[in-house]
């Protein structure tokens, strides 16, 4: 009796939790939302999360992500409207709007995916070949606004204020300072047309796209050697230019070098020479001063004094006729 | 659970009481229940509760009781900790000596600046997980997000500036802007992170020749100093020297003009001393310094010659002799 009554209880139990996880509810949790079928309709949808309702054993529950997801695509070889073939590699973020359009429409997230391959990668497709490459990559004309001052310097010259600014010019000419080409959209735009272009069809599967966004952009295999040998051309013309610059101005260091000593030197030897002549005018003053007071005197003094600094040298032969020897044949005065 | 499950294979001779198996199902519906409600939560972390699939609490680190069975589950989010991406390299392992892997990822790094040149650009960021249910339920590929949107953010700015401006000063400027960009895209998905920092690593030219030629501009900058130096140097070695050469003859002009004044002077006042004696007595005075000059003209010299002025054809005899003599 006694044993009757708890194997009665004991089943009635295990059939009560039997049909509770079987049964009637089912729970969701934050993040997902919900289809419920019934014999292949839909016949309930569910995006708050809970505890749902649902018919045991008839209904078919299934469950979609209500968060954002991700859509990653290939990247695409795109010519841009300049013809220049480009890599572009774009990423998207969508969402399950309509759990039940979703499950009618494509069911799954393979077949979701592969619908906004082509919806994604096609408008992105479109786009970029409307527009020129310059467009993709820059996303505002700020890159003309920004201050490119070189910063090449010329070390250890102090105070050569000119020279720093030659050296700008130079660099500066050999950036070939050029005004790039105003871009009218921009990246971000061109994000956005591509967005408004697939967001439209979405809404079809029960998608809601939320963004497109670029997430690189490459040269083609065959443009990046081609730009990549510009850049070295590029380079190797400012190296030059550094190093004739360099050149030039020793050059000039050399010159100024020539210049100065030539014009130091030259200087001194004419005030040399004025400071010479002045004292040759004062000499010949103070001589000219005092040899004037008798004329006669001073060229009896002065041929006497330099009779005795010349003659000395001479090989002498004398004649008896000279006024010193008047004594020689004669006792008395003439 | 074990006993319960062996007991089909106990020998039959024992006997099942029905008391026995309800205090058994009560013992493991207790244990059970014990297991499923208790949880702990990390120093690092903060627990989300869901009961019945519902957002119902935050819990803080330390252990906590929840209801058992499922009807709340506890997410324990890491909302203290730093966390790391890297872009363009990966860390193979770190440590004191930091391991980088040898791979890369040029697929991540390789962008087009806005002059249309190439570089490559290696970067970190940094974030940290601010709302935890935020975290969990609003986007289902965090990370992957997180990374597009990283890239997508830099790849824009670095297109925006010229390879240059890139490499060199707007460095700072990217960091920050890609900071404020990234944070107001991530924002907009309510993916409850925050990056805290964007730092960019290696920024260079391609690798290879492309490099060589931009390495090789900076050696061009160091010849071009370096030639400079040599003409100054140049300059500075004999200008120097000229000036003291400069100094040296003027100098010399000096010494020559006191020089040639002061014989004037001395001159001069010897010839006025003689002329004032000689205004006392002419004649005499006249002929003694006559004299005084022959006698020293003459004395030193012993074959001087003295001739008769009447003797007409020594001369050529003598030019003979001396002739002969040479």
């Amino acid at each position: 009796m006694n044993k009757k009554l708890t194997t009665i209880i004991l089943t009635l139990i295990v059939l009560a939790v039997i049909l509770i996880m079987m049964g009637p509810f089912y729970i969701l949790e934050e993040g997902q939302q919900s289809v419920v079928i019934r014999f292949g309709k839909i016949v309930d949808s569910q995006q708050e999360a809970g505890l749902k309702f649902k018919m045991p054993f008839v209904d078919n529950v299934i469950k979609y992500s209500d968060k954002i997801l991700a859509w990653d695509g290939e990247a695409q070889r795109i010519p841009t409207k300049e013809n220049l073939f480009i890599w572009v590699d774009t990423t998207a973020r969508w969402k399950i709007s309509d759990p039940a359009k979703f499950y009618a429409s494509v069911t799954s997230y393979e077949r979701a995916y592969g619908r906004l391959d082509e919806v994604i990668d096609s408008s992105v497709r479109t786009i970029i070949s409307k527009n020129f490459l310059r467009e993709a990559v820059r996303n505002s004309n700020q890159i003309n606004n920004i201050d490119d001052t070189q910063q090449a310097e010329v070390e250890g010259v102090e105070g050569e204020e000119t020279m720093q600014q030659e050296l700008r010019d130079l660099a500066n000419f050999s950036e070939s300072k050029v005004t790039y080409e105003e871009i009218k959209k921009g990246r971000l735009k061109l994000s956005d047309e591509m967005f408004d272009a697939a967001k439209k069809i979405t809404p079809e599967y029960g998608i809601e796209l939320i963004d497109i966004i670029i997430r690189q952009i490459r040269y083609s295999d065959d443009l990046t050697e081609s730009v990549y040998n510009r850049m070295i051309k590029d380079r190797n013309q400012i190296a030059q230019a550094y190093r004739s610059f360099g050149e030039g101005k020793k050059a000039e260091w050399l010159g100024k070098l020539e210049n100065e000593q030539k014009s130091v030197l030259s200087g001194a030897y004419k005030t040399s020479e004025e400071i010479k002549g002045k004292a040759d005018a004062e000499a010949t003053r103070i001589y000219a001063e005092s040899y004037s007071k008798d004329r006669d005197f001073f060229e009896f003094w002065r041929s006497i004094e330099s009779y005795k600094k010349t003659l000395p040298k001479f090989s002498k032969t004398l004649t008896t006729d000279l006024d010193y020897f008047k004594y020689l044949n004669e006792k008395s005065p003439r | 659970m074990g006993d319960s499950n062996q007991m089909p294979f106990r020998p039959p001779q024992l006997k099942i009481k029905p008391r026995m198996i309800i205090i058994l199902f009560l013992v493991v519906l207790a244990a059970a229940m014990g297991v499923s409600s208790l949880y702990m939560v990390d120093q690092t972390e903060e627990a989300v509760i869901l009961r019945l699939g519902q957002f119902n609490r935050i819990a803080s680190p330390g252990l906590h009781y929840k209801m058992p069975f499922g009807i709340e589950q506890n997410f324990n989010v890491p909302t203290q900790v730093i966390q790391n991406m890297s872009f363009g390299f990966r860390t193979e392992k770190s440590g004191v000596e930091t391991i980088y892997s040898r791979n890369d990822y040029p697929e991540e790094s390789v962008m087009l600046t806005g002059d249309l040149n190439i570089v490559d650009v290696e970067w970190i960021i940094q974030y940290r997980i601010e709302d935890p249910v935020a975290w969990l339920f609003n986007v289902e590929n965090r990370e992957k997000t997180i990374r597009d949107i990283s890239q997508s953010t830099l790849n824009r700015l670095v297109g925006d500036r010229k390879i240059f401006d890139v490499i060199g000063k707007e460095r700072v400027n990217i960091e920050a802007r890609g900071q404020e960009q990234l944070n107001d895209v991530l924002k907009s998905y309510n993916l409850g992170i925050r990056v805290t920092t964007i730092k960019l690593r290696n920024i260079v030219p391609p690798i290879g020749a492309v490099q060589d030629s931009f390495e090789d501009v900076n050696k061009a900058q160091q010849d071009m100093n370096r030639l400079i130096n040599e003409g100054k140097e140049a300059y500075n070695r004999e200008i120097p020297k000229a000036r003291g050469e400069a100094d040296r003859i003027i100098q010399e002009a000096y010494g020559y003009q006191a020089e040639r004044v002061n014989q004037a002077k001395g001159d001069v006042a010897r010839f006025n001393s003689v002329y004032d004696e000689y205004r006392k007595s002419k004649d005499i005075t006249r002929s003694r310094l006559y004299i005084e000059m022959i006698e020293e003209v003459f004395k030193g010299d012993s074959d001087t010659d003295l001739i008769d002025k009447n003797l007409d054809n020594f001369l050529p005899l003598k030019n003979l002799q001396s002739g002969g003599t040479r």
